[in-house]
């Protein structure tokens, strides 16, 4: 569990990066008239929209993990007869004792990704960012404006969907994380792990997003990106050198 | 060019009416975006920031993330059905995804073990989801589903109706029977998927019409009509004729009218393709449709709201984005025919996959080609393609007439030309005056006076030579014209004629054997001679040059190198047909034609070497303009928007006539592409269907992505029109 706990911190530590882009989605989402437990409703459901598209993500990178792991390792029946009685008890540990080959390139690729991610909160790597220009970009911006602004009650939750699907480094990171995980179920967890993370802080964002200077929020992401930095790192040496790792973190 | 279309984008952007600080709000000011730091977070944008202009002003973000979200704050808005359709995908999604979510759990065996009896109880969670999804997301299908059946029609909704609705109904009776395959993740995926589809389609629509827009808008427009001193916003529909507008900085001017008080500048590319802002002072005359850049003007109008030649424009193009073209049609018929067949093969791969595996995996297989059948990409082929291309056209100043247009310019193996007004000049170029006596000046003076009272093209050759030797023209009386043969007045108690040589001889006029031999000689190196005489004699023969634009042998060479045949149509005499079909590089010439022949000879010319365009200035080409495959008149929509010719090109614009044609290919390759490829991809994936080797989320998947790549190739047009 303390591999969730890890990476629950960093979703908090990465909230500073999300209060700077998504918190002012949050502040346009802004305070219900009808009171407080409106307003709280309207936050809850764009922050569970927002949760259940990184979870969808998660799942999908955990799955697509699978399929690799599996298809690498198809030769090895041992492995496969190990992997598949990994039931509901099975959350993957940060480093376990002993990686397939699939299982070990995944976790290479992941962790360069990571790394480049991490690398891209401290301000290096931005071209690489542009992956979505012209078409997707602007009319999809387009329509996201009209969805904030809309009256109805489950433009929150439908935002916060969309939301979700925003291109952003640290979701990359831990979609990374969770493919490397090479389970639904974990990856699942992992990006559930992240999103309730930034919770508390999407949430409160309403009412303290004047008092976070941008000198804290600065310090916020680089501390975001140290996490990224350092679970890249972890997964990167955890494909390289299987060995290495044993019984540090597990 | 990039300039032009970044500009012109900038100008189509809402533009705030209001220019001075005070109007603008505190809020605004307060966000000014400062040097170096990201707009959006506020962050320091680091070596590699992201530009864009929002709302026509330019912002720096530090990540490509900050730069969508600040968009989506600032940005302009759009129609509040578009955000319905995203709510209504959200919320489907949102519960779809859950359901996906536990079905992922379900299918890596995570319940398997301790947990198993779970499952029953997952299973109705996922039913429990999907019921509301089916609602939400299904619907319009459905409705559209059943619209088609009442009308006797499958549709393409019929098949996603059917899919969807067959994998949900099949779950629901597994789930009160106990049995252990559901398939709600199919039946609700499959519907986000497609709603995402229909999403793209409708955001490429959007895109490919944008450009065309303002010339779609004329009749919406309101016009702040200014009466004793007090502003009333009317339709424009309601202003007449002598009523006084105001017209703001950034506003599109919404009347014909005149400018009664204030200057500005006036943006007039959406009429006449000009990219340059044209000056307005006080007594000038502005056109509805333009946009005013910087002052304040109060214009009188002069004519109705309703009746301006910007809303002519709009009528025509609206007429033309309405009607389907050929290509479409054949489209439409064929995925008519499509859906019945489809459900052929899904019925008979069910049947053939019953007998090989059990029975659900047999309806999964043939859902899969239910959803993979689906020829929605086939309905975006040519639409957008030819919306875009219509935008491209537009924002030329070129305006295309009838949906047919741009298909047969792609066709076309020929071009044929006018030549006075459309390659040349006109006869603005007086080469020499041939005189017995010295009286050079005189001739020039009196033959100056009477062309003053014609408005034949040789006339302003001959002005304007007076013109320039600052000759004092003096007055000519009882000024008479002679169609076809030229002017006769009194000048200075003098009968002065001035025309044909023939004419004069006619009339017996004296013409010595020197200058007989000038005139020949004259008329045999491709010059027009005027022959001028008084008290019955020939008195000096002036002659013109027709010359050729500076521009068109390149334009010529530039169509010849896109495989064009080429051919110059005249109505004067042979020498001077060759001469500018020779300097020109055009392959052959006609000369000597009245009208009517040159209809026959375009006719006989066309079926020797394939369809043909024929080019004119369409004022007095009318005829063959018409009876060509295209006609093509060059000289400025505004003038022309009541004219015959299919294709307008803007004033001075025959230079665009090789980016015409490329442009015209272009769109007709992206259609064919594009039906390649709805075609290729549903023959595809049908097959894969068929044997068994898709799943039916990812056979949704793939249609979405079909969609996707007609919106993208189609979307290519635009940058390639920039590039031309």
């Amino acid at each position: 569990m303390s591999y969730y706990l890890l990476i629950f911190l960093a979703g908090i530590a990465g909230s500073f990066h999300c209060i700077g882009m998504c918190g002012g989605f949050a502040c346009v989402l802004g305070r219900n008239p009808k009171g407080y437990i409106s307003t709280l409703l309207r936050h809850l459901l764009y922050n569970s929209g927002r949760i259940v598209s990184y979870a969808f993500m998660g799942g999908l990178a955990g799955m697509a993990g699978h399929k690799l792991f599996s298809s690498v390792q198809a030769g090895n029946e041992l492995m496969s007869a190990g992997h598949n009685q990994m039931g509901f008890t099975h959350l993957a540990p940060l480093l376990p004792a002993s990686l397939s080959t699939g299982q070990r390139i995944l976790a290479v690729f992941a962790g360069l990704l990571m790394l480049i991610m991490a690398f891209q909160l401290f301000g290096y790597f931005n071209r690489l960012h542009r992956f979505t220009t012209g078409f997707g970009g602007i009319t999809f911006v387009n329509s996201l404006t009209s969805l904030l602004n809309s009256p109805k009650r489950a433009a929150p939750l439908a935002f916060g969907v969309f939301n979700g699907f925003l291109p952003c480094p640290l979701v990359y990171a831990f979609v990374a994380q969770a493919a490397a995980s090479s389970n639904s179920f974990s990856g699942i967890m992992t990006m559930i792990a992240f999103g309730l993370g930034t919770f508390p802080a999407m949430l409160l964002i309403g009412g303290v997003s004047q008092l976070v200077q941008p000198h804290w929020r600065k310090l916020g992401v680089r501390v975001a990106g140290s996490f990224i930095l350092l679970f890249g790192l972890i997964t990167l040496i955890r494909g390289l050198v299987p060995t290495l790792g044993h019984g540090i973190f597990s | 060019m990039e300039y032009f279309l970044n500009d012109h984008k900038l100008h189509l952007n809402p533009i705030s009416p209001l220019t001075d600080s005070q109007s603008m709000p505190k809020a605004e000011l307060r966000k000014a975006p400062k040097e170096g730091f990201c707009s959006h977070c506020l962050l320091a944008l680091g070596s590699h920031p992201t530009r864009r202009t929002v709302n026509g002003e330019d912002h720096g973000f530090c990540c490509y993330g900050c730069c969508l979200a600040f968009q989506v704050k600032h940005g302009s808005r759009e129609e509040p059905e578009a955000a319905w359709l995203l709510i209504r995908l959200g919320t489907g999604g949102f519960l779809a995804m859950n359901i996906m979510l536990f079905s992922l759990l379900l299918y890596s065996g995570t319940f398997n073990y301790a947990d198993a009896e779970l499952i029953p109880l997952i299973h109705w969670i996922l039913g429990i989801f999907a019921t509301p999804v089916m609602l939400i997301l299904g619907w319009p299908f459905f409705h559209e589903t059943w619209d088609g059946l009442l009308q006797g029609r499958l549709t393409s909704s019929t098949l996603i109706s059917l899919g969807a609705g067959a994998a949900y109904a099949y779950s629901v009776l597994m789930l009160f029977t106990g049995g252990s395959h559901i398939y709600f993740d199919t039946a609700t995926m499959v519907l986000v998927l497609f709603t995402v589809g229909r999403y793209l389609e409708a955001a490429g629509r959007a895109k490919a019409v944008r450009n065309i827009a303002p010339m779609l808008e004329a009749e919406e427009q309101w016009a702040s009509v200014v009466e004793n001193g007090k502003e009333t916003p009317l339709s424009v529909r309601q202003v007449q004729a002598g009523m006084s507008v105001r017209v703001r900085p950034g506003e599109r001017i919404p009347v014909d009218g005149t400018i009664i008080e204030g200057c500005s500048s006036a943006d007039e590319r959406i009429l006449t393709g000009e990219s340059r802002p044209v000056t307005k002072n006080v007594d000038d005359y502005v056109l509805a449709g333009c946009i005013n850049l910087e002052g304040s003007l109060l214009i009188k109008c002069n004519a109705a709201g309703s009746d301006t030649r910007w809303g002519n424009l709009c009528r025509i193009v609206r007429d033309t984005l309405s009607q389907p073209n050929s290509t479409q049609r054949i489209v439409d018929k064929a995925a008519g025919r499509f859906v019945p067949a489809v459900l052929g093969i899904t019925a008979l791969t069910i049947i053939y996959w019953q007998t090989e595996v059990a029975l659900n995996q047999a309806l999964l297989h043939g859902l899969a080609v239910l959803v993979v059948a689906c020829p929605c990409a086939l309905g975006l082929a040519a639409p957008l393609a030819t919306a875009l291309g219509l935008g491209q056209f537009l924002q030329r100043g070129c305006l295309v007439r009838g949906a047919e247009v741009q298909e047969k310019l792609a066709r076309i193996q020929g071009i044929a030309f006018d030549k006075t007004g459309t390659l040349t000049e006109g006869y603005t170029n007086l080469v020499h005056i041939e005189c017995e006596e010295d009286y050079h000046e005189v001739v020039l003076r009196r033959t100056a006076a009477l062309e003053h009272h014609s408005e034949h093209p040789l006339a302003h050759g001959i002005i304007s030579a007076a013109k320039t030797r600052k000759l004092q023209l003096p007055e000519a009386q009882k000024v008479q014209a002679v169609p076809g043969s030229g002017l006769l007045g009194y000048i200075e108690d003098d009968l002065v004629i001035a025309g044909r040589a023939d004419w004069l001889r006619k009339l017996d006029y004296e013409i010595s054997g020197y200058m007989s031999e000038r005139l020949e000689q004259q008329e045999n190196s491709g010059h027009t001679a005027v022959c001028v005489g008084w008290n019955k004699k020939v008195k000096g023969l002036l002659f013109l040059d027709d010359q050729l634009l500076n521009d068109a042998p390149v334009m010529v060479r530039e169509l010849k190198n896109l495989g064009l045949k080429t051919l110059l149509l005249t109505g004067d005499i042979s020498s001077v047909g060759q001469r500018i079909a020779e300097t020109a590089g055009i392959d052959e010439w006609e000369a000597t034609l009245a009208p009517e022949d040159k209809c026959a000879v375009l006719s006989t010319w066309g079926k020797k070497n394939g369809p043909a365009a024929m080019v004119g200035d369409g004022l007095n080409d009318g005829p063959v303009l018409a009876s060509a495959g295209i006609g093509i008149a060059v000289g400025g929509a505004t003038d022309l928007a009541r004219e015959t010719a299919d294709l307008v090109l803007p004033q001075g614009g025959i230079i665009l006539l090789p980016w015409v044609i490329q442009l015209s290919r272009a769109v007709r390759k992206t259609i064919l592409t594009n039906i390649m490829w709805a075609f290729g991809y549903n023959a595809v994936a049908i097959t894969l269907a068929v044997s068994g080797f898709l799943l039916p989320i990812l056979a949704a998947v793939l249609m979405a992505g079909s969609s996707l790549l007609v919106v993208l190739n189609s979307l290519r047009l635009e940058k390639l029109s920039s590039e031309v």
